[in-house]
């Protein structure tokens, strides 16, 4: 096991195999290329993305069908390379992959999510990256609130 | 905004030494080759977009807040589950 201070929970205890590794970072944070995913029960459905480079750095995320339950990911042949996605059968979100949506929280602001750039982690291998979505019409600011809000049609 | 009618294997200059070249007109994407001095930076947008938005996520939330979306997305999924 190893130990690390982190962003909200302290000093933490995590198992190094447990840790996604991000060969090209993300885009503003280029040299964060390993991170841990933690999920607490009281904090449910957040997701949080602590940096194993920066202590102080941790992103909140929530995985995408949370905000969007219709939610489609599009990988890019450069994400499927450095996710080490072999050719078909297409990999299933939740089976064979994480895909997650980094939360934004304003002062004063309603809280937003990123579902244009999500991050998606393979299970199989623990490769990650920051997948932009090109042309999909998802919004880098997609409001989170409105649609928890309202009662889901049906 | 300017506007100019490119064919493949045309180009434009901005300035005396940014040249962009339309290498390949494809049927939903076109291919620019681009000449410019080393110290500019050169990022597609969505890119920096997402990298303008990746720094915002990173600002630390408070602990009050963090609680307090996590009930009221708890409350919105307990709500939505029985419904098919």
């Amino acid at each position: 096991m190893s130990r690390l201070p982190s962003r909200y929970f302290g000093e933490l205890e995590y198992s190094p195999d447990a840790a996604f590794q991000f060969a090209a970072g993300i885009p503003g944070f280029d040299d964060q290329t390993a991170f841990i995913f933690l999920e607490q029960p009281k904090n449910h459905p957040l997701v949080f993305m602590q940096s194993l480079v920066r202590p102080d750095l941790c992103f909140i995320a929530v995985p995408v069908f949370v905000a969007d339950p219709r939610y489609k990911l599009h990988l890019s042949p450069e994400d499927r390379e450095l996710l080490e996605l072999s050719a078909p059968p297409e990999p299933q979100i939740e089976a064979d992959l994480i895909c997650l949506a980094l939360v934004t929280l304003s002062d004063g602001a309603d809280p937003t999510v990123n579902l244009a750039s999500p991050i998606v982690l393979n299970l199989k291998n623990r490769k990650g990256v920051q997948s932009i979505q090109e042309c999909s019409g998802y919004s880098m600011q997609h409001p989170l609130s409105p649609s928890v809000e309202k009662p889901p049609c049906s | 905004m300017l506007v100019m009618r490119r064919r493949a294997g045309e180009s434009f200059l901005i300035g005396t030494d940014i040249e962009l070249e339309i290498l390949e007109v494809g049927p939903t994407r076109v291919k620019i080759g681009i000449t410019a001095p080393a110290s500019l930076a050169i990022l597609r947008k969505e890119v920096a977009l997402t990298r303008a938005q990746n720094l915002s996520a990173a600002q630390p939330a408070p602990p009050d807040t963090i609680a307090w979306l996590s009930e009221k997305l708890s409350a919105s999924r307990e709500r939505s589950e029985p419904q098919p």
